[in-house]
């Protein structure tokens, strides 16, 4: 296991090469609301991989609950008016 | 209506594209459940949300289609599913072969990522980190979609 330590490193993450970790790191920032306004130098690939994974799992909880919330909805309307609201979203 | 500025009207843009799948199979699911009494007990309820909660996967799945990996494995797993799974299907050579042991973090956050992501365990590194990207782009898409028929259909 490598012991070669640097600042922008964390022990663990020294085998991925530089520029998987900016890929990692441009991607990934843009895209989770947590550490979109840090500057890149600062976080960490390990944190980036944890926020990432944090968010998905959050975004699956959400596509549960409105699933749960969608069908409770199906059920005491009729598919007629379900599938008008559907038309409405898309229209507007 | 500004049919030209408004994403949603876009008929290639993936939350269109998601929105008519989606349509589509709730449709599908009313129909299928019109002979059932109402109100329907929890056994009943639960299964119906599985069933919407899986036609939102599969449907923006489909919506993307197969030129995403995560996509891929999404509406693979639902194939088999359907065929009644006869037994696991063994990786192909060219997937075992990109599990570079060189370019695995070893880290748990990794291995993490590579359970959510569908298809995740198979791809190096690299492209792990591509598909997730992608992957979380769909699933905000997919949130905002299932919020705004919601929406519309409470009001």
């Amino acid at each position: 296991m490598s012991s070669r330590r640097s600042r922008s490193r964390q022990s663990g993450v020294s085998r991925i090469s530089d520029d998987q970790i900016a890929d990692l790191v441009s991607k990934l920032q843009q895209l989770i609301p947590e550490i979109r306004n840090r500057r890149s130098d600062k976080v960490s690939a390990s944190k980036v991989l944890q926020e990432t994974c944090n968010y998905i799992r959050n975004l699956h909880r959400e596509v549960d609950d409105l699933s749960d919330r969608l069908s409770e909805l199906l059920e005491s309307t009729d598919s007629d008016s379900a599938q008008a609201a559907i038309i409405r979203s898309l229209l507007m | 209506m500004k049919i030209a500025k408004n994403p949603h009207t876009n008929p290639t843009s993936i939350k269109t594209r998601f929105a008519l799948r989606f349509l589509r199979a709730i449709n599908k699911l009313s129909n299928d459940n019109g002979t059932s009494p109402r109100p329907l007990n929890s056994a009943d309820r639960r299964k119906r949300c599985r069933a919407i909660r899986a036609a939102s996967y599969a449907s923006m799945a489909s919506a993307v289609g197969p030129n995403k990996a995560w996509s891929r494995a999404v509406l693979r797993k639902i194939r088999n599913r359907t065929k009644e799974m006869i037994k696991p299907r063994t990786r192909r050579g060219a997937a075992r072969g990109s599990m570079n042991p060189r370019k695995e973090l070893g880290l748990g956050q990794e291995k993490e990522l590579r359970e959510l992501v569908p298809g995740g365990e198979a791809m190096d590194f690299r492209r792990l980190l591509n598909e997730t990207g992608h992957y979380i782009q769909c699933l905000r898409a997919q949130v905002q979609v299932m919020r705004k028929i919601l929406h519309y259909s409470s009001t």
